[in-house]
């Protein structure tokens, strides 16, 4: 059943002089609990098709149903609902508020719940255990390697239990070995834990993680193939 | 965590920056509410319930308290007019005419006279013995606390020496900036000895109302005499004794609220490169599901949070230089102490707080209608 359904949806912003069109007509369908990989080189308008799914940006024409949910004509404040509940955002760097602890940064979404302090407690060490970084809830941003920062922001994305992770080029500033603990992390949350992924990536290594791989080129949407 | 830990964490960020501007914010909040306590005491000092029932009689065209001699005998003619319930003949001994921020001020009267009628009340040491004590004085207890005089010890000044009898207080403030002396102890004490002159006469009379007309009476009745006299209403009298502190005062204030536009540049400017400096992670709140008025929220706290800490800081700084320094200002011997009071507390932390909220306001609007996906894109 899809759980994403982007139809005929036009995205077009001005880059200086130039009116820049990165998704014309683009229709696409993500069912629930896939892992859903789409390719593409640098510009081709991939994390402009992530940011329409995750509701932090809206299509000029067409439509985004989530969840049976129009993205496209909600108000702001209800998008902002609607994102702290059924979406974990990741992004190519982990964007941790650099004051704030592990465990603090892994807490912000919760606030927006009216959770008690001991419902928090429970849910941001349970976040924390499932990306392998309990031991490091106290330390700052500065204290963790890149891999783990990642970690922490993955932990921050599924702290609130949303449906949705979408991930940005999430191992596009790591090296190798964090780059695959990263994706590994992505995966098993997919299996284990039922989240519908949306990954953004120009790196075949990381597409090979994807259950569904679709190619974004020049605003045209291809089929890429079939998961490992 | 809460917004007070996120705010107080954000503060931290740039500690150098943020106590620069704390400072920043607590010297112009210093400034204001010293004025301000100025003011207070001003208004303090032309309070006196009694001020309109009182006349003040002085020598015409008079220079300032020590170019009034009035002859002594004067209380006699005016105390028979109707109307006049007493007439008390004061000598003022000043140590500077015009404006001072160190007023020294000798009142000298008949003892027992002074006592009825001034509605003095002696809370430390003792009435009688400044009555019998003919080189005693007894001391208002604004002066007391702003010298450190206690009962039991000799005050000079010049070559005025007394002994202290007693330490008052008054229903009238200025009352308490002023030292209470024999009236010819006083005559004689001064520079030049001038027994059988006084500086001016304090008329009671039965009937508020009719102040003007009575200090009509009273200038004609000496209009043609050697030593013409002004006469009027205590109140009018103060008010004119302190014409050129209201007018500095005036000018103060002015300095006053440019202090106040002061912090809401400071905050204002530290707010504003602080939500710059944020402006990704700004981004990435609206994508964990925080709303525009959230990130709006927090910038107003923390411009808040800055402009509070420094009016708290600024009126701490005040109070200790209100409380510690002493100054008391004063104008043709009327003293007029800074005041500080619980009001004057509210007024500077509502001032603060209104500067710390009006300069958040732009870096916060700026910040919450910024696009989400631009904000992402920002270094």
């Amino acid at each position: 059943m899809a759980l994403i359904e982007l139809l005929e949806v036009t995205k077009t912003y001005r880059k200086g002089e130039h009116v820049v069109t990165p998704l014309a007509n683009v229709s696409l369908s993500v069912d629930a609990g896939e892992f859903f990989v789409l390719l593409g080189p640098s510009g081709s308008g991939k994390t402009t098709l992530l940011n329409l799914v995750a509701a932090i940006d809206r299509p000029d024409r067409g439509s985004i149903r989530v969840g049976g949910v129009e993205l496209g004509t909600a108000s702001s404040s209800k998008l902002s609902d609607w994102r702290a509940e059924h979406v974990g955002y990741v992004f190519q760097q982990a964007n941790l508020v650099p004051v704030l602890t592990a465990y603090e940064n892994v807490e912000l979404p919760l606030f927006l719940f009216g959770l008690s302090a001991a419902e928090r407690h429970k849910r941001v060490a349970i976040a924390l255990e499932a990306v392998g970084l309990a031991d490091r809830a106290t330390h700052l941003p500065k204290q963790l390697s890149g891999g783990q920062e990642q970690r922490v922001a993955i932990a921050r994305a599924i702290v609130a239990d949303p449906e949705i992770l979408v991930a940005d080029e999430p191992t596009g500033n790591l090296d190798h070995e964090s780059a695959e603990s990263v994706l590994d992390l992505l995966s098993h949350l997919h299996r284990e834990r039922k989240k519908t992924v949306v990954m953004v990536t120009h790196d075949p290594r990381a597409a090979r993680y994807g259950t569904r791989r679709m190619v974004l080129d020049k605003g045209e949407l291809k089929e890429e193939g079939t998961a490992r | 965590m809460k917004l007070a830990t996120l705010v107080r964490k954000n503060l931290t960020r740039r500690p150098m920056r943020t106590a620069l501007t704390v400072l920043g914010v607590a010297s112009a909040m210093l400034l204001f509410v010293l004025v301000e306590s100025l003011s207070a005491g001003l208004e303090r000092a032309l309070s006196g319930s009694e001020a309109a029932r009182t006349l003040v009689v002085y020598r015409q065209n008079r220079y300032c308290p020590q170019t009034s001699f009035l002859p002594e005998w004067y209380a006699t003619r005016i105390a028979k007019l109707p109307g006049v319930k007493s007439v008390l003949p004061v000598k003022v001994y000043l140590n500077n005419c015009r404006a001072s921020l160190d007023l020294v001020a000798f009142q000298g009267a008949p003892a027992a006279e002074m006592l009825s009628t001034r509605g003095i009340e002696v809370i430390d040491g003792d009435a009688q013995r400044f009555v019998r004590e003919k080189d005693s004085a007894l001391v208002g207890r604004a002066f007391a606390a702003r010298k450190d005089v206690e009962v039991g010890e000799s005050f000079r000044f010049g070559n005025i020496v007394v002994k202290v009898a007693g330490i008052f207080a008054s229903d009238e403030p200025v009352e308490e900036g002023v030292i209470l002396t024999h009236l010819e102890f006083l005559q004689r004490a001064g520079p030049v000895n001038k027994l059988g002159t006084v500086t001016q006469f304090e008329v009671k009379i039965d009937d508020a109302s009719r102040a003007e007309a009575l200090s009509a009476e009273i200038d004609e009745l000496f209009r043609t005499a050697e030593q013409p006299t002004d006469t009027r209403a205590k109140i009018l009298f103060l008010e004119g004794a302190t014409r050129d502190l209201r007018e500095i005062l005036g000018f103060a204030r002015i300095l006053g609220f440019a202090c106040v536009l002061v912090v809401l540049v400071l905050v204002a400017n530290t707010v504003l490169m602080s939500v710059q400096e944020r402006v990704r992670e700004f981004g990435v709140f609206r994508t964990l599901g925080y709303r525009a008025s959230h990130v709006a929220e927090l910038v107003v706290v923390e411009s808040l949070a800055l402009s509070l800490f420094g009016g708290a800081l600024g009126l701490g700084l005040a109070w200790l230089v209100v409380h510690f320094a002493r100054v008391s200002i004063g104008s043709e011997g009327v003293p007029v102490q800074f005041s500080t009071s619980p009001k004057l507390a509210v007024l500077g932390f509502a001032v603060a707080a209104a500067c710390g909220i009006v300069a958040g306001l732009v870096p916060a609007l700026r910040s919450a209608r910024a696009e989400i996906v631009v904000s992402l894109r920002s270094a």
